[in-house]
Protein backbone atom coordinates (compact mmCIF):
# COMPACT_ATOMS: atom_id res chain seq x y z
CA UNK A 1 0.00 0.00 0.00
CA UNK A 2 3.18 2.18 0.91
CA UNK A 3 4.17 1.91 -2.82
CA UNK A 4 1.12 2.27 -4.18
CA UNK A 5 0.42 5.64 -2.19
CA UNK A 6 3.78 7.21 -3.27
CA UNK A 7 2.91 5.97 -7.07
CA UNK A 8 -0.22 8.02 -6.57
CA UNK A 9 1.13 11.03 -5.29
CA UNK A 10 3.92 11.34 -7.67
CA UNK A 11 3.76 14.71 -9.62
CA UNK A 12 3.03 12.82 -12.88
CA UNK A 13 0.30 11.04 -11.73
CA UNK A 14 -1.42 13.59 -10.24
CA UNK A 15 -0.94 15.72 -13.19
CA UNK A 16 -2.74 12.78 -15.87
CA UNK A 17 -5.32 12.27 -13.09
CA UNK A 18 -6.24 15.82 -12.47
CA UNK A 19 -4.75 18.20 -15.02
CA UNK A 20 -8.17 19.07 -17.06
CA UNK A 21 -5.57 19.42 -19.86
CA UNK A 22 -6.93 17.58 -23.15
CA UNK A 23 -3.48 15.94 -22.94
CA UNK A 24 -4.05 14.34 -19.97
CA UNK A 25 -5.50 11.66 -19.10
CA UNK A 26 -7.66 12.18 -22.11
CA UNK A 27 -5.34 11.70 -24.25
CA UNK A 28 -3.66 8.72 -22.82
CA UNK A 29 -6.75 6.85 -22.75
CA UNK A 30 -7.34 7.58 -26.37
CA UNK A 31 -3.79 6.47 -27.03
CA UNK A 32 -4.49 3.25 -24.62
CA UNK A 33 -7.66 2.85 -27.55
CA UNK A 34 -5.58 3.16 -30.28
CA UNK A 35 -2.72 1.08 -29.43
CA UNK A 36 -4.91 -1.32 -28.45
CA UNK A 37 -6.85 -1.34 -32.03
CA UNK A 38 -3.63 -1.76 -33.62
CA UNK A 39 -2.12 -4.30 -31.26
CA UNK A 40 -5.39 -6.90 -31.40
CA UNK A 41 -6.27 -5.99 -34.92
CA UNK A 42 -2.67 -6.78 -36.32
CA UNK A 43 -2.18 -10.24 -34.01
CA UNK A 44 -5.77 -11.21 -35.22
CA UNK A 45 -5.57 -11.20 -38.89
CA UNK A 46 -2.35 -13.24 -38.32
CA UNK A 47 -4.71 -15.22 -36.57
CA UNK A 48 -7.29 -15.43 -39.16
CA UNK A 49 -4.41 -16.51 -42.07
CA UNK A 50 -2.95 -19.02 -39.75
CA UNK A 51 -6.70 -20.50 -39.55
CA UNK A 52 -7.03 -20.02 -43.37
CA UNK A 53 -8.56 -16.96 -44.70
CA UNK A 54 -6.10 -16.18 -47.47
CA UNK A 55 -4.73 -19.42 -47.62
CA UNK A 56 -2.77 -18.43 -50.59
CA UNK A 57 -0.61 -15.81 -48.91
CA UNK A 58 2.52 -16.72 -47.85
CA UNK A 59 2.90 -16.86 -44.37
CA UNK A 60 6.64 -14.81 -44.58
CA UNK A 61 4.36 -11.82 -45.92
CA UNK A 62 2.97 -11.18 -42.48
CA UNK A 63 6.45 -10.47 -40.65
CA UNK A 64 5.32 -6.48 -40.97
CA UNK A 65 2.53 -8.20 -38.02
CA UNK A 66 5.44 -8.43 -35.45
CA UNK A 67 7.05 -4.75 -35.97
CA UNK A 68 3.48 -3.64 -35.69
CA UNK A 69 2.50 -5.22 -32.43
CA UNK A 70 5.80 -4.69 -30.73
CA UNK A 71 5.23 -0.49 -31.04
CA UNK A 72 1.86 -1.14 -30.18
CA UNK A 73 2.57 -2.93 -27.17
CA UNK A 74 5.44 -0.16 -26.84
CA UNK A 75 2.70 2.54 -26.83
CA UNK A 76 0.40 0.74 -24.55
CA UNK A 77 2.67 -0.01 -21.91
CA UNK A 78 3.67 3.61 -21.62
CA UNK A 79 -0.01 4.46 -21.49
CA UNK A 80 -0.90 1.80 -19.36
CA UNK A 81 1.56 2.40 -16.41
CA UNK A 82 0.77 5.97 -16.84
CA UNK A 83 -3.22 5.10 -16.20
CA UNK A 84 -2.12 2.47 -13.41
CA UNK A 85 -0.11 5.42 -11.00
CA UNK A 86 -2.82 8.16 -11.49
CA UNK A 87 -4.90 6.12 -9.81
CA UNK A 88 -2.26 3.65 -8.33
CA UNK A 89 -4.55 2.96 -4.95
CA UNK A 90 -7.44 1.73 -6.98
CA UNK A 91 -6.18 -0.26 -9.90
CA UNK A 92 -3.42 -1.75 -7.24
CA UNK A 93 -5.99 -3.20 -4.85
CA UNK A 94 -8.70 -4.46 -7.56
CA UNK A 95 -9.00 -7.76 -8.62
CA UNK A 96 -10.71 -7.16 -12.11
CA UNK A 97 -7.75 -5.67 -12.66
CA UNK A 98 -5.46 -8.56 -11.99
CA UNK A 99 -7.49 -10.15 -14.36
CA UNK A 100 -7.18 -7.68 -16.88
CA UNK A 101 -3.72 -7.39 -16.79
CA UNK A 102 -2.81 -11.68 -16.57
CA UNK A 103 -5.48 -11.80 -19.76
CA UNK A 104 -3.10 -9.60 -21.34
CA UNK A 105 -0.04 -11.09 -20.44
CA UNK A 106 -0.92 -14.71 -21.89
CA UNK A 107 -2.40 -12.75 -25.01
CA UNK A 108 0.86 -11.23 -25.61
CA UNK A 109 2.46 -14.71 -24.30
CA UNK A 110 0.77 -16.83 -27.61
CA UNK A 111 2.28 -14.31 -29.95
CA UNK A 112 6.36 -14.95 -29.25
CA UNK A 113 5.58 -18.90 -30.38
CA UNK A 114 3.52 -17.89 -33.23
CA UNK A 115 6.36 -15.08 -34.22
CA UNK A 116 8.67 -18.15 -34.20
CA UNK A 117 6.37 -20.12 -36.20
CA UNK A 118 6.30 -17.42 -38.73
CA UNK A 119 9.53 -16.20 -39.17
CA UNK A 120 10.71 -19.61 -39.05
CA UNK A 121 8.77 -20.48 -42.04
CA UNK A 122 10.12 -21.09 -46.04
CA UNK A 123 9.26 -18.00 -48.08
CA UNK A 124 6.81 -19.90 -49.55
CA UNK A 125 5.17 -21.57 -47.01
CA UNK A 126 1.12 -21.63 -47.09
CA UNK A 127 0.71 -24.58 -44.99
CA UNK A 128 0.31 -24.18 -41.03
CA UNK A 129 0.70 -26.65 -38.48
CA UNK A 130 -1.87 -27.90 -36.41
CA UNK A 131 0.16 -26.38 -33.49
CA UNK A 132 -0.17 -23.12 -35.37
CA UNK A 133 -3.79 -23.16 -35.60
CA UNK A 134 -4.46 -24.26 -31.96
CA UNK A 135 -2.19 -20.82 -31.05
CA UNK A 136 -4.21 -18.75 -33.13
CA UNK A 137 -7.41 -20.02 -31.72
CA UNK A 138 -5.86 -19.45 -28.35
CA UNK A 139 -4.67 -16.07 -29.18
CA UNK A 140 -8.43 -14.76 -30.63
CA UNK A 141 -9.66 -15.98 -27.76
CA UNK A 142 -7.11 -14.44 -25.15
CA UNK A 143 -7.26 -10.73 -27.14
CA UNK A 144 -11.13 -11.23 -26.89
CA UNK A 145 -11.27 -11.80 -23.04
CA UNK A 146 -8.66 -9.24 -22.70
CA UNK A 147 -10.14 -6.57 -24.08
CA UNK A 148 -14.07 -7.77 -22.50
CA UNK A 149 -12.08 -7.77 -18.75
CA UNK A 150 -10.34 -4.43 -19.75
CA UNK A 151 -13.18 -2.53 -20.88
CA UNK A 152 -15.35 -3.95 -17.43
CA UNK A 153 -12.36 -2.26 -15.39
CA UNK A 154 -15.22 0.70 -16.42
CA UNK A 155 -17.93 -0.75 -14.56
CA UNK A 156 -16.47 -2.96 -12.07
CA UNK A 157 -13.60 -1.16 -9.94
CA UNK A 158 -13.62 2.51 -11.58
CA UNK A 159 -17.84 2.74 -11.70
CA UNK B 1 -11.75 22.34 -32.79
CA UNK B 2 -14.84 24.32 -34.51
CA UNK B 3 -18.04 23.05 -33.16
CA UNK B 4 -20.25 21.39 -35.76
CA UNK B 5 -23.52 22.14 -33.91
CA UNK B 6 -23.35 25.49 -34.71
CA UNK B 7 -25.01 24.52 -37.88
CA UNK B 8 -28.34 24.05 -37.67
CA UNK B 9 -28.73 20.25 -37.49
CA UNK B 10 -33.04 20.32 -38.25
CA UNK B 11 -31.49 21.68 -41.33
CA UNK B 12 -29.21 19.14 -42.15
CA UNK B 13 -31.59 16.60 -41.68
CA UNK B 14 -34.13 18.80 -44.10
CA UNK B 15 -31.33 17.83 -46.80
CA UNK B 16 -30.25 14.44 -45.77
CA UNK B 17 -33.85 12.71 -44.72
CA UNK B 18 -33.96 12.86 -48.95
CA UNK B 19 -31.06 10.80 -49.40
CA UNK B 20 -33.33 6.87 -48.09
CA UNK B 21 -36.12 7.84 -50.53
CA UNK B 22 -34.69 9.39 -53.78
CA UNK B 23 -31.31 7.15 -53.64
CA UNK B 24 -33.62 4.25 -53.09
CA UNK B 25 -35.82 5.53 -56.68
CA UNK B 26 -32.42 6.02 -58.32
CA UNK B 27 -30.63 2.45 -56.99
CA UNK B 28 -33.98 0.66 -57.96
CA UNK B 29 -34.39 2.37 -61.40
CA UNK B 30 -30.38 1.40 -61.87
CA UNK B 31 -31.02 -2.37 -61.05
CA UNK B 32 -33.88 -2.69 -63.25
CA UNK B 33 -32.60 -1.03 -65.88
CA UNK B 34 -29.17 -3.68 -65.30
CA UNK B 35 -31.85 -6.34 -64.99
CA UNK B 36 -33.87 -5.62 -68.19
CA UNK B 37 -30.78 -5.05 -70.40
CA UNK B 38 -28.56 -7.49 -68.75
CA UNK B 39 -25.72 -5.69 -67.94
CA UNK B 40 -23.41 -6.55 -65.48
CA UNK B 41 -21.63 -3.66 -65.37
CA UNK B 42 -24.83 -1.53 -64.50
CA UNK B 43 -25.68 -4.15 -61.55
CA UNK B 44 -22.65 -3.52 -59.71
CA UNK B 45 -23.24 0.35 -60.36
CA UNK B 46 -26.53 -0.44 -58.81
CA UNK B 47 -25.04 -1.69 -55.44
CA UNK B 48 -22.24 0.53 -55.13
CA UNK B 49 -25.19 3.47 -55.18
CA UNK B 50 -26.99 1.29 -52.53
CA UNK B 51 -24.15 0.93 -50.49
CA UNK B 52 -24.04 4.69 -50.68
CA UNK B 53 -27.12 5.59 -49.60
CA UNK B 54 -26.84 3.07 -46.77
CA UNK B 55 -23.89 4.51 -45.24
CA UNK B 56 -25.78 8.18 -45.75
CA UNK B 57 -29.29 6.73 -44.11
CA UNK B 58 -27.09 7.00 -40.66
CA UNK B 59 -26.26 10.92 -40.78
CA UNK B 60 -29.93 11.09 -42.06
CA UNK B 61 -31.30 9.32 -39.01
CA UNK B 62 -29.21 11.47 -36.57
CA UNK B 63 -29.85 14.66 -37.47
CA UNK B 64 -33.35 13.81 -37.46
CA UNK B 65 -33.00 13.19 -33.63
CA UNK B 66 -31.52 16.52 -32.95
CA UNK B 67 -34.06 17.89 -35.31
CA UNK B 68 -36.83 16.44 -33.00
CA UNK B 69 -35.50 18.09 -29.76
CA UNK B 70 -34.83 21.65 -31.56
CA UNK B 71 -38.52 21.17 -32.09
CA UNK B 72 -40.38 19.41 -29.38
CA UNK B 73 -42.29 21.70 -27.32
CA UNK B 74 -42.91 24.40 -30.22
CA UNK B 75 -46.78 25.22 -31.00
CA UNK B 76 -48.18 23.17 -33.71
CA UNK B 77 -45.63 20.48 -33.05
CA UNK B 78 -47.11 17.26 -31.83
CA UNK B 79 -44.69 15.18 -29.85
CA UNK B 80 -46.60 11.80 -31.08
CA UNK B 81 -46.27 12.65 -34.87
CA UNK B 82 -42.72 13.38 -34.47
CA UNK B 83 -42.04 10.10 -32.20
CA UNK B 84 -43.94 8.18 -34.77
CA UNK B 85 -42.17 9.44 -37.82
CA UNK B 86 -38.78 8.88 -35.43
CA UNK B 87 -39.90 5.01 -34.96
CA UNK B 88 -40.86 4.20 -38.66
CA UNK B 89 -37.63 5.86 -39.42
CA UNK B 90 -35.42 3.67 -37.37
CA UNK B 91 -37.18 0.63 -38.92
CA UNK B 92 -36.36 1.76 -42.24
CA UNK B 93 -32.73 2.58 -41.23
CA UNK B 94 -32.61 -1.31 -40.10
CA UNK B 95 -33.88 -2.32 -43.15
CA UNK B 96 -31.68 -0.11 -45.58
CA UNK B 97 -28.45 -1.12 -43.97
CA UNK B 98 -29.26 -4.48 -44.01
CA UNK B 99 -30.03 -3.89 -48.15
CA UNK B 100 -26.72 -2.32 -47.92
CA UNK B 101 -25.06 -5.08 -46.12
CA UNK B 102 -26.25 -7.39 -49.12
CA UNK B 103 -25.47 -5.35 -51.67
CA UNK B 104 -21.92 -5.06 -49.77
CA UNK B 105 -21.21 -8.70 -49.91
CA UNK B 106 -22.33 -8.78 -53.56
CA UNK B 107 -19.96 -6.49 -54.91
CA UNK B 108 -17.30 -8.25 -52.89
CA UNK B 109 -18.43 -11.60 -54.29
CA UNK B 110 -18.26 -10.00 -57.73
CA UNK B 111 -14.82 -9.19 -57.55
CA UNK B 112 -13.97 -12.62 -56.76
CA UNK B 113 -16.15 -14.03 -59.49
CA UNK B 114 -15.98 -11.50 -61.93
CA UNK B 115 -19.74 -10.76 -61.93
CA UNK B 116 -22.35 -10.00 -59.44
CA UNK B 117 -24.40 -13.36 -58.10
CA UNK B 118 -27.89 -13.36 -59.09
CA UNK B 119 -28.99 -14.57 -55.69
CA UNK B 120 -27.11 -11.37 -53.67
CA UNK B 121 -28.43 -8.84 -56.59
CA UNK B 122 -31.92 -10.10 -56.33
CA UNK B 123 -32.05 -10.22 -52.39
CA UNK B 124 -30.43 -6.62 -51.83
CA UNK B 125 -33.03 -5.22 -54.45
CA UNK B 126 -36.07 -7.20 -52.96
CA UNK B 127 -34.42 -5.48 -49.62
CA UNK B 128 -34.09 -2.20 -51.43
CA UNK B 129 -37.63 -2.16 -52.17
CA UNK B 130 -38.83 -3.06 -48.37
CA UNK B 131 -36.63 -0.18 -46.90
CA UNK B 132 -38.06 2.16 -49.40
CA UNK B 133 -41.99 1.32 -48.80
CA UNK B 134 -41.14 1.95 -45.20
CA UNK B 135 -38.56 5.21 -45.26
CA UNK B 136 -41.95 6.53 -48.05
CA UNK B 137 -44.02 6.17 -45.18
CA UNK B 138 -41.49 7.62 -42.34
CA UNK B 139 -40.96 10.32 -45.07
CA UNK B 140 -45.13 10.88 -45.53
CA UNK B 141 -45.46 10.76 -41.53
CA UNK B 142 -42.46 13.55 -41.52
CA UNK B 143 -44.31 15.58 -43.41
CA UNK B 144 -46.96 15.31 -40.82
CA UNK B 145 -45.08 16.93 -38.24
CA UNK B 146 -45.24 20.52 -39.84
CA UNK B 147 -48.01 20.06 -42.33
CA UNK B 148 -51.05 18.59 -40.58
CA UNK B 149 -53.16 20.32 -43.48
CA UNK B 150 -51.87 17.74 -45.76
CA UNK B 151 -53.89 15.17 -43.49
CA UNK B 152 -51.85 14.08 -40.90
CA UNK B 153 -53.87 12.64 -38.12
CA UNK B 154 -54.18 13.92 -34.78
CA UNK B 155 -52.93 10.77 -32.28
CA UNK B 156 -52.49 9.88 -29.21
CA UNK B 157 -49.82 7.02 -28.68
CA UNK B 158 -48.49 6.04 -25.39
CA UNK B 159 -44.63 6.89 -25.81
CA UNK B 160 -43.75 3.40 -24.41
CA UNK B 161 -44.87 1.86 -26.89
CA UNK B 162 -42.03 3.25 -29.47
CA UNK B 163 -39.62 0.75 -30.63
CA UNK B 164 -37.37 3.79 -29.95
CA UNK B 165 -38.55 4.08 -26.42
CA UNK B 166 -38.14 0.24 -25.93
CA UNK B 167 -34.43 -0.14 -26.88
CA UNK B 168 -33.36 3.00 -24.38
CA UNK B 169 -35.29 1.41 -21.74
CA UNK B 170 -33.25 -1.71 -22.35
CA UNK B 171 -29.79 0.14 -22.75
CA UNK B 172 -30.40 2.65 -19.94
CA UNK B 173 -32.00 -0.08 -17.24
CA UNK B 174 -30.21 -3.51 -17.83
CA UNK B 175 -26.93 -3.50 -16.08
CA UNK B 176 -25.39 -5.38 -18.68
CA UNK B 177 -27.06 -4.27 -22.17
CA UNK B 178 -24.36 -1.30 -22.00
CA UNK B 179 -21.46 -2.64 -20.99
CA UNK B 180 -21.97 -5.83 -23.36
CA UNK B 181 -22.12 -3.06 -26.39
CA UNK B 182 -19.21 -1.17 -25.38
CA UNK B 183 -17.53 -4.54 -25.24
CA UNK B 184 -18.52 -5.64 -28.54
CA UNK B 185 -17.92 -1.99 -30.23
CA UNK B 186 -14.32 -2.29 -28.65
CA UNK B 187 -13.69 -5.79 -30.36
CA UNK B 188 -15.54 -4.48 -33.69
CA UNK B 189 -13.28 -1.78 -33.64
CA UNK B 190 -10.13 -3.71 -33.09
CA UNK B 191 -11.38 -6.63 -36.15
CA UNK B 192 -12.10 -3.55 -38.60
CA UNK B 193 -8.91 -1.82 -37.73
CA UNK B 194 -6.57 -4.86 -37.66
CA UNK B 195 -7.81 -6.13 -41.54
CA UNK B 196 -7.46 -2.47 -43.23
CA UNK B 197 -4.02 -2.03 -41.41
CA UNK B 198 -3.09 -5.24 -43.75
CA UNK B 199 -4.84 -3.94 -46.80
CA UNK B 200 -3.84 -0.40 -46.62
CA UNK B 201 0.01 -1.50 -45.29
CA UNK B 202 -0.61 -3.74 -48.85
CA UNK B 203 -1.61 -0.62 -50.72
CA UNK B 204 1.17 1.47 -49.70
CA UNK B 205 4.14 -1.03 -50.66
CA UNK B 206 4.61 -3.67 -47.23
CA UNK B 207 3.56 -7.26 -48.74
CA UNK B 208 4.75 -6.08 -52.09
CA UNK B 209 4.85 -9.65 -53.68
CA UNK B 210 1.39 -10.63 -52.15
CA UNK B 211 -1.46 -10.46 -54.97
CA UNK B 212 -3.95 -7.90 -53.75
CA UNK B 213 -6.27 -10.61 -55.09
CA UNK B 214 -5.56 -13.02 -52.12
CA UNK B 215 -6.06 -9.98 -49.71
CA UNK B 216 -9.87 -9.98 -50.75
CA UNK B 217 -10.48 -12.86 -48.46
CA UNK B 218 -9.83 -10.70 -45.46
CA UNK B 219 -12.61 -8.01 -46.50
CA UNK B 220 -15.25 -9.50 -44.66
CA UNK B 221 -14.07 -9.98 -41.49
CA UNK B 222 -13.10 -6.19 -42.03
CA UNK B 223 -16.87 -5.75 -42.88
CA UNK B 224 -17.90 -8.27 -39.68
CA UNK B 225 -16.20 -5.40 -37.51
CA UNK B 226 -17.39 -2.84 -39.09
CA UNK B 227 -21.20 -3.90 -38.56
CA UNK B 228 -20.56 -4.88 -35.33
CA UNK B 229 -19.78 -1.36 -34.50
CA UNK B 230 -23.38 -0.02 -36.18
CA UNK B 231 -25.18 -1.94 -34.42
CA UNK B 232 -23.53 -1.33 -31.02
CA UNK B 233 -23.22 2.12 -31.64
CA UNK B 234 -26.61 2.29 -32.73
CA UNK B 235 -27.80 0.97 -29.34
CA UNK B 236 -26.22 3.65 -27.61
CA UNK B 237 -27.56 6.52 -29.67
CA UNK B 238 -30.99 5.35 -29.92
CA UNK B 239 -30.05 4.31 -26.10
CA UNK B 240 -29.07 7.76 -24.85
CA UNK B 241 -29.75 10.19 -27.66
CA UNK B 242 -28.92 13.52 -25.75
CA UNK B 243 -25.60 12.68 -24.83
CA UNK B 244 -24.58 12.67 -28.62
CA UNK B 245 -27.14 14.92 -30.38
CA UNK B 246 -25.38 18.36 -29.31
CA UNK B 247 -21.92 17.01 -29.18
CA UNK B 248 -19.76 18.45 -31.30
CA UNK B 249 -16.89 14.90 -31.10
CA UNK B 250 -20.35 13.05 -32.27
CA UNK B 251 -20.89 14.85 -35.54
CA UNK B 252 -16.67 14.84 -36.16
CA UNK B 253 -16.70 11.26 -35.55
CA UNK B 254 -19.68 10.72 -38.04
CA UNK B 255 -18.59 12.67 -40.59
CA UNK B 256 -14.43 10.55 -39.89
CA UNK B 257 -16.87 7.69 -40.61
CA UNK B 258 -18.72 8.57 -43.33
CA UNK B 259 -15.19 9.23 -45.26
CA UNK B 260 -13.69 5.44 -43.75
CA UNK B 261 -16.90 3.95 -44.94
CA UNK B 262 -16.67 5.46 -48.12
CA UNK B 263 -13.26 4.13 -48.70
CA UNK B 264 -14.57 0.76 -47.70
CA UNK B 265 -16.73 0.64 -50.94
CA UNK B 266 -13.17 2.38 -52.41
CA UNK B 267 -11.47 -0.75 -51.63
CA UNK B 268 -14.49 -2.94 -52.65
CA UNK B 269 -14.45 -1.73 -55.87
CA UNK B 270 -10.51 -1.10 -56.81
CA UNK B 271 -10.90 -2.87 -60.42
CA UNK B 272 -7.59 -3.48 -61.24
CA UNK B 273 -5.62 -4.28 -57.79
CA UNK B 274 -7.75 -7.28 -57.43
CA UNK B 275 -7.63 -8.52 -60.84
CA UNK B 276 -3.83 -8.81 -59.54
CA UNK B 277 -3.49 -12.03 -59.44
CA UNK B 278 0.45 -12.50 -59.31
CA UNK B 279 1.32 -9.51 -56.93
CA UNK B 280 2.56 -7.70 -60.36
CA UNK B 281 0.23 -4.78 -59.28
CA UNK B 282 1.62 -1.10 -57.36
CA UNK B 283 -0.61 1.30 -55.60
CA UNK B 284 -0.84 4.42 -58.32
CA UNK B 285 -1.01 7.85 -56.21
CA UNK B 286 -4.45 8.35 -55.79
CA UNK B 287 -4.49 5.12 -53.98
CA UNK B 288 -1.84 5.46 -51.65
CA UNK B 289 -3.68 8.99 -50.96
CA UNK B 290 -7.24 6.83 -49.90
CA UNK B 291 -5.01 4.33 -48.26
CA UNK B 292 -3.84 7.24 -45.91
CA UNK B 293 -6.98 9.20 -45.91
CA UNK B 294 -8.59 5.57 -44.99
CA UNK B 295 -5.81 4.95 -42.25
CA UNK B 296 -6.46 8.79 -40.88
CA UNK B 297 -10.46 8.57 -40.98
CA UNK B 298 -10.45 5.52 -38.79
CA UNK B 299 -7.76 6.79 -36.21
CA UNK B 300 -10.10 10.15 -35.76
CA UNK B 301 -12.96 8.00 -35.28
CA UNK B 302 -11.80 6.29 -32.71
CA UNK B 303 -9.98 9.67 -31.60
CA UNK B 304 -13.91 11.11 -31.63
CA UNK B 305 -15.48 8.52 -29.98
CA UNK B 306 -13.20 8.18 -27.20
CA UNK B 307 -13.12 11.91 -26.76
CA UNK B 308 -17.06 12.24 -26.65
CA UNK B 309 -16.41 12.66 -22.40
CA UNK B 310 -13.88 15.06 -23.02
CA UNK B 311 -14.22 17.66 -25.29
CA UNK B 312 -18.02 16.58 -25.82
CA UNK B 313 -20.20 16.31 -22.26
CA UNK B 314 -21.25 12.48 -22.90
CA UNK B 315 -21.05 10.01 -19.65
Amino acid sequence: MGLLNWLESLALSVWVHESPSIWAQPTVLTLHTMGMGVLVGASWVLDLRLLGIGRNIPLSAFRWVFRTVAFSLVVNLVTGVLLFMARATLWGTAFPFLIKILLVVASAATLLPIRNYVLQSDPEQRDVSGRARMLAMISIATWTAAITAGRLLAYTVAG
Amino acid sequence: MPSITSFNLAHVHLLLNHVPTIGSVVALGLMIVAFIRRDEGLKLVGLEVLFAIALLTLPAYMTGVAAFTKLRGEPGISETAIRLHQDVALYGFTWMEFAGFIAWVALWNARRHGRASRGLVVTSTALLIVSFAVMARAANLGGDIRHPELGGTALTIDSAEFLASKISNVMVNSPWAWPASETVHFLGLSLSFGVLLAINLRILGVMKRVPFAELHRLLPWGMLGFGLNLITGMLFFVGQPKQYIDSAPFYWKIVFLMIAGANFLYLTVFRKAWADTRGAWTASGTDKAMAFVSMFAWLATLYCGRMLPFIGHSF
